[in-house]
């Protein structure tokens, strides 16, 4: 296996882990499957567009991505989330919704072209050997240690704690002086902040447009059912096998083979292991 | 029955106007919108009925209308041509039956997994579609070859159109008025207890799945025929997104909902498409306020005003009876047999090595505190929950760690703790399922008079005075008192006549009165069938009125077994009782 291409898979999985943990909290903790996630990874992609297009300089991309993805996935959660807690099917059905929506309107505002930015970090670094992007290097670096601090903050904080009570049993977490419906929110946003950072972090290496979304639900939806919910342990280890078999088999043959190889995976996982390899229970 | 043929005749009379009020192009766009509304009819099925959601049913629809467009760009002989076809229809059906039971086996839900797992196939046929050249043309498509019989696209074809829509809401009509059905609805409602009625939802699933698949490549060979080229795009997503909206805002719970808004919103969308921009980010919303809000559509709106203005008198007829046929539980010696049992739940420990065997005739009452074991003790036994080590046997045969929808096979019928029953449905159609339960055969589940069925144990129980069910059959389960689901889900339990009956706290919530009749109807039941009764019970009055032998379990183990009476006078089930840790 050349340097190259295990630099290339640790890229994906860094991504995939990225846009996955958002879908796995909200999954996980709120049972809402969300199936406008990969629309905000798009919106998060859309962000240095956006700052681009309001002539703020490029710096200025990441408090943009907060801020809008922020702001969609605040309306979203007092409109229609918010009635949906704790049903997974019905919050699939809404959500498929604003999937649309969102691409819609994405759509309306941009167009349905491709765009592209250019990277911040231009230039190679020479890693294992060969040169590889910069930019890359750091974006893989930048996601490791955000994992770190969240494990690390998640075991010890107050907010962890209950985050734990309201999932184990939300009513007495209620009775017992949590805001449990300010906890869901936030807990809400967070995911969806996490998937516009990474769509944001994504824009200077793919063509963004409107439909971009829907491959990263999949992928992400995939790496969940194989690594199974509930603990960060089992989410890398689907985030490693999806991603790392879907740029194997893609770089051995092409997308389309690395596609059907996930997906062949994800029925395979279904069937046989249901609660993925790493069962909350 | 005359429903469906003035249902139909009605929408075979609206469709054959339309080529005389309208223009052939116009003809023509609504002969397109109704070939999608086929594939939206069997989305409103699958959704509206089962409870699964497709997001990939373009799928079957686009690669059966490339299918169509080879087999008539290779084929000349419209016998043959038209024997491929139906062999398409067959392989997409078959296909989709495989994998949809292969995905929900070992499930007793329909997730949000199955709809994304579809959506990804669906994303995954375009991408194939669009690079293998050499089967479908690639992204310039399929095209340049004759329609099916060389009839004409604005002409005949839509009168054929017309006759697949008749057709398909013919079927879906009268799976609504058949024993299959209302399986289905069962399945929406409460897959537990149909599998411990013994019904394989995983092959019911696939079938259902099967019959959706099937009307979408019913449409995808129409379309092939009626379009002149297939491209990618007909296999892909966003016809895949179409089809969901359409089913959604015309209504899913309605058969003809799906085609009302293929028509209305399909043929509005090619109209406003281009000359009103804010029209896709209108429709997207539209959707999520039909979901949220008016989850019955269009459907509902139009039954609703339509059953307003002809006011029907609601006539119950008597319902007629005939004997069920018998049972297709084979003669098991029912005595149970627990060969030190195990079962866990990640670290905990439930059962630690149960050895025990049963008689084979007569009650058995379980006692033990909470947190005993007991109730785990009959999900090892149906299938529930996973035995770790040891086994349970039954005439000779292990019967741990089967499917849940097995134990009624081997003759094992049980009873929840909290009555599981069908709420959606009436007391009639919940005793109907539990009739079909382990008797039905395939062709039994496609015939009206299988509803009629009626076997000498629930005729039994029935009879009983004050029985509180016999004359409440057409209300609906969710009005029904507690005590009185305790005793609909004891009737059709027993309705299938199992040699051994697993009882989860019969009597909890249940009046004096009620648990002196309950008692009673247990025991006729035993001595009428001569079978094992297991029962889980707090209540000790109740245990020494009825128990032949009294079985104690305490931390996952026996604790002591006995009469009465001497379960009674053991010391170390008092120790037990009384707070010790023994």
């Amino acid at each position: 296996m050349s340097s190259v291409l295990i630099l290339n898979i640790l890229w994906q999985i860094s991504i995939l882990a990225m846009v996955t943990i958002g879908l796995g909290i909200v999954f996980g903790q709120l049972k809402i499957m969300n199936m406008a996630h990969g629309e905000l990874v798009m919106i998060g992609a859309y962000a240095p567009v956006i700052t681009a297009s309001l002539g703020l300089p490029a710096v200025l991309q990441v408090p943009v991505c907060i801020i809008t993805v922020g702001i969609v996935a605040l309306i979203l959660e007092r409109t229609i989330i918010r009635h949906l807690y704790g049903r997974p099917f019905d919050s699939l059905l809404a959500t498929w919704g604003v999937s649309i929506l969102l691409r819609e309107i994405v759509e309306l505002l941009f167009g349905r072209g491709y765009q592209s930015v250019s990277s911040p970090l231009p230039g190679t670094m020479s890693v294992l050997g060969t040169d590889y992007p910069a930019y890359r290097i750091v974006v893989i670096i930048g996601v490791f240690a955000f994992f770190a601090i969240l494990i690390a903050w998640y075991r010890r904080s107050a907010i962890g704690t209950e985050i734990k009570a309201m999932v184990e049993n939300c009513e007495l977490a209620h009775a017992c002086g949590i805001n449990t419906s300010r906890l869901s929110s936030l807990c809400f946003v967070f995911g969806a902040l996490t998937a516009g950072i990474a769509g944001m972090v994504l824009a200077p290496t793919i063509r963004i447009e409107p439909m971009m979304g829907l491959d990263y639900l999949i992928r992400s939806f995939f790496s969940l059912v194989v690594g199974g919910l509930g603990s960060v342990e089992g989410l890398m280890l689907g985030v490693g096998i999806i991603g790392g078999l879907q740029s194997a088999l893609g770089a051995a043959f092409d997308q389309t083979y690395g596609y059907l190889g996930i997906l062949l995976l994800s029925i395979f996982f279904l069937w046989l292991r249901p609660n993925g390899i790493y069962s909350s229970r | 029955m005359a429903f469906i043929v003035l249902v139909n005749a009605a929408l075979l009379a609206v469709l054959l106007a339309i080529p005389f009020l309208f223009d052939s192009y116009i003809v023509y766009q609504i002969g397109l919108y109704l070939i999608y509304g086929i594939a939206a009819q069997g989305i409103g099925y699958l959704w509206g009925r089962i409870g699964i959601l497709p997001l990939g049913q373009a799928m079957f629809f686009g690669l059966s209308a490339y299918a169509t467009a080879r087999i008539l760009l290779h084929f000349d002989s419209l016998s043959l041509q038209l024997i491929l076809l139906a062999g398409v229809m067959l392989v997409a059906g078959l296909t989709a039956f495989l994998f949809a039971s292969v995905v929900f086996k070992g499930r007793s839900d329909s997730g949000p997994f199955f709809s994304l797992i579809t959506l990804a196939l669906v994303i995954i046929s375009e991408q194939v579609a669009g690079t293998a050249t050499a089967i479908t043309g690639g992204f310039n498509g399929l095209s340049g070859y004759n329609t099916l019989a060389g009839i004409d696209q604005f002409g005949g074809l839509y009168l054929m159109i017309v006759g697949a829509v008749i057709f398909s809401t013919v079927v879906l009509m009268s799976f609504d008025r058949v024993p299959f059905g209302l399986v289905g609805r069962a399945m929406a409602d409460n897959e537990q207890r149909l599998q411990l009625l013994g019904f394989p939802t995983h092959i019911i699933k696939g079938a259902a799945f099967a019959v959706s698949a099937v009307f979408a490549a019913l449409a995808g060979i129409l379309f092939a025929n009626h379009q002149g080229i297939v491209t990618p795009t007909s296999t892909g997503f966003l016809l895949s997104a179409n089809l969901v909206i359409w089913t959604a805002v015309g209504g899913r719970y309605h058969v003809l909902g799906p085609l009302l808004g293929a028509v209305l919103i399909g043929y509005l969308s090619s109209e406003l498409r281009d000359s009103f921009q804010y029209w896709e980010v209108l429709l997207a919303i539209l959707f999520i306020v039909v979901v949220l809000k008016a989850p019955g559509g269009l459907g509902e709106l139009v039954d609703k005003s339509v059953s307003r203005l002809l006011v029907t008198k609601k006539a119950t007829a008597k319902r007629v009876f005939h004997d069920a046929p018998p049972g297709r539980i084979g003669n098991w010696q029912s005595a149970v047999q627990f060969n030190d049992v195990h079962v866990k739940i990640g670290p905990v420990k439930i059962l630690n090595g149960v050895q025990f065997t049963t008689f084979p005739k007569g009650i058995l009452c379980i006692i033990g505190p909470n947190g005993a074991g007991k109730t785990s003790l009959f999900n090892a036994i149906t299938g529930g929950l996973r035995v770790s080590r040891g086994e349970i046997n039954v005439d000779g045969k292990s019967i741990s760690n089967r499917s849940p929808h097995q134990a009624l096979r081997s003759g094992i019928g049980r009873k929840l703790q909290v009555p599981s029953v069908f709420h959606s449905l009436r007391v009639w159609e919940n005793l109907c399922l539990s009739m079909l339960a382990g008797r039905g055969r395939i062709p039994d589940y496609f015939k009206p008079s299988s509803f009629h069925w009626q076997s000498r144990a629930l005729q039994q129980f029935l009879s009983v005075p004050h029985i509180p069910l016999a004359d409440r059959s057409d209300e609906l389960v969710s009005s029904l008192a507690q005590g009185h689901r305790q005793f609909l889900e004891f009737a059709m339990t027993i309705a299938a006549e199992p040699r051994i009956l697993l009882l989860d706290e019969p009597c909890a919530g249940l009046s004096t009165d009620e648990t002196q009749l309950m008692t009673r109807v247990i025991k006729q039941y035993q001595t009428a069938n001569d079978g094992l009764i297991v029962l889980i019970e707090h209540d000790m009055s109740i245990v020494k009125s009825i128990a032949d032998q009294v079985l104690v379990l305490h931390q996952g183990k026996v604790l002591a077994n006995g009469t009465y009476d001497e379960i009674k006078s053991n010391d170390s089930v008092r120790d037990v009782y009384a707070g010790g840790t023994k």
